[in-house]
């Protein structure tokens, strides 16, 4: 993620100083300014599918539907409505734009929330018909003029200024330059690194406190929305606007620049739309023969390119990462800082039941858990442990009864705002964000502290995994997989921490550092709930055991009591002969 | 009534044949192929030449169309689909619409903007029927595409060979472990649904003239009935497939022009949010 963010940077400066040569050197080509002018809008189009596309996986086949919203709400407003004396053009144009920004920005919003439910080929789909809609319309309702659309859209003007004829070049660029830096700043801030850990994993991500659904409706409407802020310039510069110039074919092109450049990328749109700009330009004397090579180059960047021309800058195979030595801390809890004992537990389960159809997976299930200490959950495969995990968190929502964390009723939050309140969690297979490295999975815990900053160096040190920084977490082994997960769950101090099988497929060496890692800690007054099967870090460990079987409490207390508990031995081990 | 019903069916029945054609690339590569529908407007063209430059019966030039889009799809599958299947689903979809580019200004180079005639399957123009009157090539339209339904499900419900390629795309790893070849099914399977394209094209050329359109509506209409009938459900998707071509017609009737798309589009997202798995189709949702 670092390495294309620097790229795309260098890549948008060396632009900007070319878009600045171009347009003193190449001023008296009007045919070339005129398509550097047109690239430039679509670059601002692209610069949002990009966003989409790059960091959420979500694609988008209706784009140039915003922008044909954009297009018709200045072409409308500013041609066809009798506005009052005295506003003048350059007001009509400022009220039209940003009037036409919106709508596309909520429209935006709109299909974001259509997003929610469905990916992939049904995604495409909806986006399409939005586009096919829009123009549709467009053609239909009288007001907008039909096949022919609007034509006399008046230039703009502010005093001596014309926003529009032969300077059109300069303002159309500085509009992608103002998009590429907002776009920038997104994605080289909190937002971009929240965008990243969904791409990667949404589950995960809204696990550690990102509000998936919020971000997944707002880049949408983001892209939306600078959409149709390109769309208000294209009628202005132009002059008119047609239906034609707006569908589908547009969208689609869009897209086709996008994948060109390098998705994920601002300056890959930049790049994408300009090459399509020129080879339209100059490929018109070569009539089917143009169209035909545009298809060719893009079956080659699917197949060969799959992160666009700016990718060959960034994008490089893997090295296989060095595994990270299992060092054992000397002692437990020598960070402790440990929190006040509140006097309301930080997690109590109250009669919680879960279905899946007719499958009970939790059956009335009540505990409190007593702050600052481990708790382990243990119980035969399907015994309804993950599940209730799962309704704790807010991954899945109980049916019955109630979840409290820190006394609050969380039963029907999302998993985010549950992460917010201090719960962290690590799953059964180790789910981490796989292109991000070890470093930015672990910094991801700030999404649930809200503000309050932790060193991430430190928490690395902490659980021995400073050596591995900067590996992309796909390329872990096994085991420091595990580690980078509980340093991701642990390193933003929560204040309840589950963990699920943390010591599946460990080696003995890492299985004593789990140990001594969970005790140190309870040392800080974490409250650890943990999910085990392996009985001897169970003992070692817990202040406390709960039997679950088939989805009940079959037995609670002591680790030494449960141990010799008839109806546990009878769970594990069948029915005593 | 009946002439809008007979004539709502022939539309549709390139649309089923699409839906149909994009189901099963869908299963094979779960991504959508865009050029679905360029491959029709080929299919036509295919024909046409097989007429006009090597002056065969139309019966002739539809086998040899249908047995070309296997061809192709076979080639098709195994330089450009796999390869990009190995980067990811978006890939296969991107390098899909490069095809679409490749296909549309191909046939323009090949055989021109202009759209041209092709000869009926029988020599007969019209037939009355209860009191309407009927193309006898629309019925030979939907004569056709039930035969060819025939077919596929026999061959994919009754043969060792289909079930084979529906057990590689349901389940690749464990279709290999059983000792199918699931690079071939594959390739099979993308021969099949190109030769569905080749066909349609075919046999709804004397209606509709081949050439000089653009494949993608019929692609993305295609693809609307897919989703309207179930894109999970071969059967969804051929009967959607109908239904958009009987929705698109009737609507016709009543409205404007300009209004049947955005109708038929609006259809498709009610439907897309109250149900998702289509019309016809099961519980199961095809999702990324």
């Amino acid at each position: 993620m670092k390495a294309r963010l620097r790229v795309d940077l260098r890549l948008q400066c060396a632009f900007a100083v070319l878009v600045v040569v171009f347009g003193i050197a190449g001023a008296r080509d009007t045919a070339l300014i005129q398509a550097a002018t047109y690239g430039a809008l679509y670059a601002v189009v692209a610069i949002g599918l990009s966003l989409l596309l790059g960091n959420t996986n979500l694609i988008s086949i209706g784009q140039a539907g915003f922008f044909a919203i954009g297009a018709y709400a200045v072409a409308y407003l500013t041609a066809s409505v009798t506005w009052p004396a005295g506003v003048t053009p350059g007001a009509q144009f400022l009220v039209a734009s940003v009037l036409g920004t919106l709508i596309a920005g909520v429209l935006g919003l709109a299909l974001g929330i259509i997003a929610l439910r469905f990916s992939g080929p049904y995604l495409a789909m909806a986006t399409l018909a939005f586009d096919a809609i829009v123009i549709g319309l467009l053609r239909y309702v009288p007001a907008f003029g039909g096949v022919s659309g609007i034509t006399n859209v008046p230039y703009p003007i502010f005093g001596s200024i014309t926003l529009s004829g032969p300077n059109a070049y300069w303002y159309a660029w500085l509009l992608v330059a103002v998009a590429a830096a907002a776009t920038t700043a997104m994605l080289r801030g909190r937002i971009g690194r929240a965008l990243e850990a969904i791409r990667n994993d949404p589950l995960a991500a809204e696990v550690v406190g990102i509000p998936v659904r919020r971000y997944t409706v707002g880049v949408f409407a983001y892209a939306g929305a600078l959409a149709g802020l390109a769309g208000t310039f294209y009628a202005s510069f132009l002059g008119l606007v047609v239906p034609d110039a707006v569908g589908v074919t547009v969208s689609i092109d869009i897209l086709l620049m996008v994948i060109l450049g390098g998705s994920g990328t601002v300056s890959g749109a930049i790049l994408g739309a300009a090459v399509i700009a020129f080879t339209n330009l100059y490929g018109h004397s070569y009539q089917n023969l143009r169209p035909i090579a545009y298809g060719i180059a893009v079956i080659c960047v699917a197949i060969f390119l799959p992160h666009g021309l700016v990718g060959l800058l960034w994008h490089r195979r893997n090295v296989k990462a060095t595994v990270a030595p299992v060092d054992v801390p000397p002692a437990p809890g020598q960070t402790a800082h440990a929190k006040p004992q509140a006097t309301t537990p930080w997690l109590e389960v109250r009669g919680v039941s879960k279905h899946f159809g007719g499958l009970v997976a939790v059956d009335n299930v009540s505990f409190a858990l007593e702050n600052g200490t481990v708790t382990a959950l243990i119980g035969p495969n399907g015994a309804g442990k993950t599940t209730l995990f799962n309704a704790i968190d807010g991954v899945v929502h109980a049916d019955t009864g109630t979840i409290l964390v820190a006394g609050r009723d969380v039963t029907a939050w999302e998993p985010h705002r549950i992460a917010r309140l201090g719960v962290a969690r690590s799953f059964q297979s180790a789910r981490l964000f796989g292109d991000m490295t070890v470093a930015e999975n672990v910094a991801t815990s700030a999404f649930a502290t809200s503000g309050r900053t932790f060193d991430v160096g430190a928490a690395l040190t902490r659980f021995g995994i400073a050596s591995l920084r900067e590996t992309p977490a796909r390329d872990l082994a096994f085991g420091d997989r595990r580690r980078v997960e509980l340093a991701r769950s642990a390193a933003g101090r929560p204040d309840l921490l589950l963990l699920d099988e943390p010591a599946a497929g460990l080696n003995a060496l890492e299985r004593e550092r789990l140990r001594t890692d969970i005790e140190s800690l309870r040392g800080d007054g974490i409250t650890v709930l943990l999910i085990e099967h392996d009985m001897q870090l169970v003992m070692d460990v817990s202040d406390r055991v709960i039997v679950l079987e088939f989805g009940s409490v079959i037995a609670d207390g002591l680790p030494r009591e449960v141990q010799t508990n008839p109806a546990v031995i009878e769970a594990y081990l069948g029915a005593s002969a | 009534m009946i002439q809008l019903l007979v004539a709502g069916l022939t539309v549709g029945s390139t649309y089923a044949l699409v839906a149909l054609g994009i189901h099963i690339i869908l299963r094979a590569t779960r991504a959508i192929n865009f050029a679905q529908g360029d491959f029709v407007v080929l299919g036509g063209l295919f024909a046409l030449s097989f007429v006009s430059q090597l002056h065969v019966n139309i019966w002739v030039a539809l086998l040899g169309s249908t047995a070309l889009g296997f061809v192709l799809g076979a080639l098709y599958e195994r330089f450009i689909l796999r390869a990009a299947a190995r980067v990811n689903e978006g890939a296969v979809m991107i390098a899909s619409i490069g095809t679409v580019y490749v296909l549309l200004y191909g046939h323009a180079l090949i055989w021109g903007n202009e759209p041209q005639p092709l000869p009926t399957f029988s020599s007969a123009q019209q037939v009355q029927l209860g009191g309407a009157t009927i193309a006898v090539q629309s019925i030979w339209v939907i004569a056709l595409l039930a035969v060819m339904l025939a077919v596929l499900y026999v061959f994919f419900e009754r043969t060792v060979y289909g079930k084979a390629i529906r057990a590689a795309a349901n389940d690749p790893i464990g279709a290999r472990l059983a000792g199918i070849n699931v690079d071939r099914a594959r390739s099979v399977s993308a021969a099949i649904s190109i030769a569905l394209a080749t066909f349609a094209g075919t046999i709804v050329g004397p209606i509709t003239l081949v050439g000089g359109s653009n494949g993608i509506t019929i692609t993305v209409k295609g693809f609307v009935g897919a989703i309207l009938g179930g894109l999970a459900s071969p059967i969804g998707c051929t009967a959607g497939g109908l239904l958009v071509g009987l929705i698109e017609t009737l609507l016709g009737s009543r409205f404007a022009h300009d209004l049947v798309d955005p109708l038929v589009y609006a259809i498709l997202l009610v439907v897309l949010l109250v149900r998702p798995q289509g019309l016809f189709g099961g519980r199961r949702i095809v999702r990324d």
